[in-house]
């Protein structure tokens, strides 16, 4: 919707659609906690990959990569809380290299909430948070020497990346550590995929923390995602019939989803 | 208790922020207009990013904690630490010093342009007969001292000493405008020294000449900065170090490429043989002398990219679009910071 700089009541009628699901779910969700997520391989994976860094005793490194203080960081919260709790619990050592400074003081915080929830405050580490730069390959080049100096055993790259994405994925391949990456940005899911042992697309990511927490917010507005997005399909298909109706005899339905969805107040 | 009060005021706050952004963007312009926001909505803007400038000094003092630490306790790879403590402090003072030598070089300028502005105004209050303002004799005596004597420090910027060789031809054309410039304005301040009666044609001409001196001016004087020696060392550890490092960096990627794609390419599953047959086709397709093969490949090529890769494409942004957009809502209702710690949740 480029060019739109205000709401149209299009738009209005679709966030309504959006938020209205959501509080149902919430709700739903708070007063029966039994919501069905399908597995996510990725996640189920983690474990095993905490695990395998304290039986080789090396570290875990966990990257939000170029993520600065937007939803994609507060979907990464959940994991980051839970891989730095169950780090904390085995005694691994753990890192996050920080390429926001704004981001990293977040992250800190969940780190710091994560080990106290273990009962580890006293083995949490300050210095494990670990700011790089805020240049994209100077951060890059500064994971890689990580990856490469800690020689970690397990890697997590959760948020959002762009060109670098191959260059974290691949020096974690280099030192043979257990990769799980999730992304929201398709044009980086191959390289993800290639390089790592599970990838989590797309708004896997956004339901990776519910899958772990089993939260009733999380589940709730994951199933109210599933709900948008079946009415957005449904759009979807109502528009795809349209245009097909049009093309085989032009002018047969005048409705235009798109315009109708841009089309701006009346006054 | 105490913290329990922060957490409020926190979730208050996030909560306002969220309700500001949504009304601006939900209300019509002309309602924004009508309750007279739309004018300060760029203030309002800059105010929040001024918060998140803030936490830029957390990344100097954590780089600062992290790498100092690690120096004066002489830990594993400390020279490592060091030489980056060493960039770090070296760059931010060249980058300030060259960042003040341009400023000083912008404000010898930016007085031809302040003199230009002033003649300009002149004009602008006579003809709209401006109360409170000083008599326009006495405000056109002050125009013509202060450019007599702007144009008389303009000596020792015009030759071509600290110039490069290669830029010799340019500075000199620099020269031979600022000073063709500073005839005509000379010639103009006489006139205004004389004028009678107002006449819009000397004060006009003042701010055409004096506008042209600054903007060649200023050329000159940043092209005799190159040889500075600040410049030269900022140039050498940007250009030279930085921007060559991040491009070794990303050069990086070729060669990663291929080795993913190696492994990626290999048959395993039905999934990896249909992956691999997709990539041979947009490959082979993107080729020049793919009519030796089929002339068919592009249409292939073009198929695979815009109808199945689109598909996917936009099948992950419109999930993803939808989750970002759920998440931003339990952020502003401060939902999401329930979930993160188990304390909390007690």
């Amino acid at each position: 919707m480029s060019g739109v700089e205000h709401a149209t009541p299009g738009m209005l009628i679709l966030l309504v659609i959006l938020i209205g699901p959501v509080l149902y779910y919430i709700r739903r969700a708070r007063s029966n906690r039994d919501m069905y997520v399908r597995r996510i391989a990725g996640i189920d994976a983690a474990e095993e990959a905490i695990g395998r860094s304290a039986e080789l005793g090396r570290p875990v490194i966990f990257s939000t990569g170029l993520t600065s203080v937007n939803p994609i960081l507060y979907a990464c919260l959940g994991v980051l809380s839970y891989v730095a709790r169950r780090s904390a619990e085995f005694n691994s050592r753990f890192i996050v290299p920080q390429f926001n400074p704004e981001a990293m003081a977040v992250v800190e915080d969940t780190v710091r909430d994560a080990y106290r929830d273990a009962g580890k405050s006293s083995a949490f580490d300050p210095q494990s948070i670990v700011f790089l730069s805020e240049s994209q390959f100077a951060f890059a080049s500064g994971y890689m020497g990580i990856v490469h100096r800690e020689q970690v055993a397990t890697a997590f790259l959760f948020g959002y990346f762009a060109a670098e994405s191959l260059i974290l994925a691949e020096a974690g391949q280099q030192v043979g550590a257990m990769q799980v990456a999730a992304s929201v940005s398709p044009e980086q899911v191959p390289f993800f995929i290639c390089t790592c042992d599970y990838t989590l697309i797309g708004e896997e990511l956004y339901a990776a923390s519910a899958y772990l927490s089993r939260e009733p917010v999380q589940l709730g507005s994951l199933c109210a995602q599933d709900t948008a997005k079946l009415v957005f399909f449904v759009f979807i298909v109502i528009g795809v019939g349209i245009a097909t109706f049009n093309s085989l005899q032009p002018g047969m339905i005048d409705l235009n989803i798109i315009e109708l969805i841009r089309k701006p107040w009346g006054f | 208790m105490e913290s329990n009060y922060r957490k409020k005021l926190i979730r208050l706050l996030t909560f306002l922020g969220g309700v500001y952004f949504f009304f601006e963007f939900v209300l019509p312009e002309a309602a924004l207009e009508g309750i007279g926001l739309a004018d300060r909505h760029t203030e309002i803007s800059n105010g929040f990013r001024a918060f998140g400038a803030m936490a830029v000094g957390l990344g100097i003092v954590n780089l600062l904690l992290v790498h100092g630490s690690r120096v004066l306790m002489v830990r594993k790879n400390w020279s490592y630490s060091l030489i980056l403590l060493g960039g770090l402090f070296s760059m931010m003072a060249v980058a300030s010093l060259d960042w003040l030598q341009g400023e000083r070089l912008t404000k010898t300028a930016s007085v031809y342009s302040q003199l230009a502005d002033f003649s300009a105004v002149i004009v602008r209050d006579h003809e709209e007969k401006k109360e409170g303002v000083l008599p326009l004799k006495e405000r056109t005596s002050y125009l013509t001292t202060a450019a007599e004597a702007a144009l008389i420090k303009l000596d020792p910027h015009l030759n071509t000493q600290n110039v490069n060789k290669e830029d010799t031809l340019l500075s000199r054309s620099y020269i031979e405008k600022i000073s063709n410039s500073r005839m005509e304005a000379g010639s103009y301040i006489t006139l205004l020294k004389g004028l009678e009666e107002f006449s819009v044609e000397p004060y006009d001409g003042v701010k055409k000449e004096l506008s042209t001196i600054r903007s060649e001016l200023q050329k000159l004087l940043f092209l005799k900065q190159k040889n500075a020696l600040i410049k030269k060392l900022y140039e050498f550890l940007y250009q030279g170090l930085f921007v060559a490092l991040g491009s070794a960096m990303f050069s990086l990627l070729a060669m990663y490429i291929a080795a993913a794609a190696y492994r990626a390419f290999r048959i395993k599953s039905f999934e990896s043989a249909l992956m691999m047959g997709a990539a041979v086709i947009v490959m082979l397709g993107q080729i020049p002398f793919y009519a030796y093969i089929s002339s068919d490949l592009p249409f292939l090529r073009a198929w695979l990219l815009e109808v199945p890769n689109s598909a996917a494409f936009r099948a992950i942004k419109i999930g993803a679009s939808i989750a970002g957009l759920v998440m931003a809502f339990r952020m502003w209702f401060s939902i999401e910071s329930e979930s993160f710690s188990h304390e909390e949740k007690a």
